[in-house]
């Protein structure tokens, strides 16, 4: 019997060159554990390679060199449908922009992973959903297309969808660029709640030193190595 | 419950979001439904208006001549050379041959009972076919004679329906129908009196019961069985079987099987008029061709609409992908949107088109000849199956062109795309 995963997250010599005329090294080496249920920020200034890290670690992207495994898999053995299934099952996204589909409404968004894993959601699955909705304030936009939602609104209803598949770990790049100081405030405080409370792992890019610190753990990309600043929340 | 949940669990989330797009996609996606409802538009005019045009064409020739003639053979001069067991010496190079000659058939009820036996025989008319004079008074005319049973006859070459006055039906041993054209050059009407002489130089006096105009040139003059028997001396025999089959592009195998069945020369119409067979299937090919050029055009349209649809949504995509769905899920969605502009497009065209073919079917031409019907001035068909052939080439030939897209969609790399 496989003794339980400790880490969802673990790599060992990462590196990342993008090809080209001129490759251009992004990562020169990272190794990185993430444990079930901690909540990272990484901080650095942009262009570092923070986005191409989280999309290696969502198995969006392969390394050049060096070991990713999530969830125990090293996600060089697997195909792109297995990578898709990875992605599907193990690993929820956060991004900036709220990314909702404008042709589906808030609920059917946060259904969304699930649809497409199995088609569709069963009526359990979507009062889980719906519950959660109502959970971050959305009960009465359930049936409201994006398009006529707020930003902070549109966000929420993004982490409820990054959750929908019960994701060993979620992975947001800067989940408040977006939103005012107020709005982004509610996002981080609902994320660190689910991760809280479901024990899943989050890892977040931000330029917000101020949410960074509230994190279990704040690491810091620069000239494509990792360094910690801090290992446990105050 | 919803259409989608008829549709198995697997394909729900593809067949939902490809729904939404169309839905989202208002004005594009009519544009593109339209472009196949005019593929399918086009396709369904022009095939009805080439196969309208053949048909009245066919029906034109086929309606008024015997689809199979049975005749005898006339026995062909065996030159001295070739005679089994000539003694030899000189011979004649050269064989003179008679005018080729109707043979008679004694033995024609056999003939009858044979040909009602081979499938697509749709009916079998013994007659007696001839040429001769026709005269009143002085100044003969030249005409060819048939003599049958008009109730048979009638199904093989329609004499009522183009009856000016008088009757065929019930026509009597002493009676004669003639044509519009020999009427005029005789100067007689219905009632009048004239005389027949076959080439056997048997006269026949024989009064007019009707005038009959085909709009065709000169027709036959129609007398009884009876009497044309009478007319050409040959007893009880007939000279000629006419058969009229269903299908008409199917009288060469009923020749052929004629021919085998009994010891006669079974000819049919196709091998009377080889030209005209030859057209009938360049203006099919044309129509092919057409339809298969039209289809091709409307299927570049929606494949450069549904392409730039791709790019459009090139986002949306690696949402898709990031969160979890595979490369072939992404596929059917473009697919399935496809085939939902297939089949909304195609269902509009083959409206549209039963409509348009119907509109151009009502203005009516002049009638030409007396007692004509007055007919369309396109004459056009509209046959079930051609509709569904040009929906189904339709529809294929509009998910082939999502195919390229879909592909396109499929391979997207979800980091590019969400860049």
């Amino acid at each position: 019997m496989a003794s339980p995963v400790q880490f969802v997250i673990e790599t060992v010599g990462l590196k990342k060159t993008y090809a080209g005329k001129v490759p251009t090294p992004v990562l020169l080496g990272i190794d990185l554990q993430v444990a079930v249920g901690e909540f990272v920020s990484i901080i650095g200034q942009s262009g570092s390679g923070k986005s191409t890290l989280l999309n290696i670690l969502g198995a969006l992207d392969i390394p050049t060199e060096g070991t990713v495994k999530i969830d125990g898999v090293d996600i060089s053995t697997l195909t792109d449908d297995g990578l898709a299934v990875l992605r599907s099952q193990v690993v929820g996204f956060v991004f900036q922009s709220h990314f909702l589909l404008e042709e589906l409404t808030c609920l059917e968004n946060a259904v969304l992973p699930i649809a497409i894993r199995s088609g569709s959601a069963t009526p359990e699955e979507t009062e889980w959903i719906t519950s959660l909705l109502v959970r971050v304030g959305l009960g009465g936009q359930l049936h409201k297309s994006p398009d006529t939602m707020s930003g902070g609104e549109n966000q929420r209803c993004a982490i409820v969808r990054a959750l929908a598949n019960k994701p060993s770990i979620v992975l947001a790049d800067e989940p408040t660029g977006n939103l005012d100081r107020h709005s982004g405030e509610e996002v981080f405080q609902l994320m660190r709640q689910m991760s809280a409370e479901i024990g899943i792992a989050f890892v977040m890019v931000t330029h917000d030193d101020r949410l960074a610190r509230a994190a279990d753990r704040i690491l810091s990309i620069e000239d494509g190595l990792m360094r910690s600043l801090r290992n446990k929340a105050p | 419950m919803t259409i989608n949940t008829l549709l198995p669990r697997q394909i729900r989330f593809e067949a939902q979001l490809a729904w939404r797009h169309l839905r989202s996609g208002g004005g594009q996606t009519w544009l593109t439904i339209a472009a196949v409802a005019s593929g399918v538009i086009i396709v369904i005019f022009i095939v009805g208006v080439i196969f309208g045009f053949q048909r009245r064409l066919t029906a034109l020739l086929t309606d008024a001549i015997p689809h199979v003639t049975v005749q005898v053979p006339a026995a062909r001069p065996i030159p001295y050379a070739d005679l089994p067991g000539r003694v030899a010496g000189t011979s004649s190079s050269r064989t003179e041959m008679q005018a080729p000659q109707r043979k008679n058939i004694d033995d024609w009820r056999t003939v009858l009972a044979v040909a009602r036996t081979i499938p697509n025989v749709r009916t079998v008319t013994p007659a007696v076919a001839g040429q001769g004079f026709a005269s009143k008074g002085a100044n003969p005319v030249g005409v060819s004679v048939i003599g049958a049973d008009p109730a048979q006859q009638e199904l093989v070459t329609p004499v009522t329906k183009n009856l000016i006055g008088g009757h065929y039906l019930g026509l009597a041993a002493d009676e004669v129908v003639i044509d519009y054209e020999l009427a005029k050059d005789l100067n007689v009407g219905v009632g009048d009196r004239i005389r027949i002489t076959s080439v056997s130089g048997i006269p026949e006096p024989l009064r007019i019961a009707g005038i009959y105009s085909k709009g065709q040139g000169r027709g036959s003059a129609y007398v009884t069985l009876r009497t044309g028997q009478s007319m050409l001396a040959i007893g009880n025999s007939v000279n000629v079987v006419f058969v009229k089959v269903i299908d008409i592009y199917g009288a060469d195998a009923v020749a052929e099987r004629l021919t085998v069945l009994l010891d006669c020369e079974a000819k049919s119409w196709s091998s009377e008029f080889p030209n005209f067979v030859t057209s009938l299937k360049a203006q099919a090919a044309s129509a092919y061709l057409i339809s298969g050029f039209t289809l091709i055009a409307s299927s570049f349209a929606i494949a450069s609409v549904l392409v730039v649809s791709v790019q459009r949504k090139a986002k949306q995509i690696g949402i898709l992908k990031s969160i979890g769905a595979r490369s072939n899920q992404i596929l059917l969605v473009f697919l399935f949107e496809g085939l939902g502009i297939a089949i909304a497009g195609s269902v509009l065209g083959a409206i549209a088109g039963i409509a348009v073919l119907y509109l151009s079917s009502l203005p009516k031409e002049a009638v030409g000849r007396f007692g004509g019907v007055p007919q369309s001035v396109i004459p056009l068909i509209l046959d079930p199956l051609y509709i569904l052939t040009a929906m189904a080439a339709a529809s294929t030939a509009t998910v082939l062109a999502a195919l390229l897209p879909a592909r396109r969609a499929a391979k997207m790399n979800p980091v590019d795309a969400l860049r």
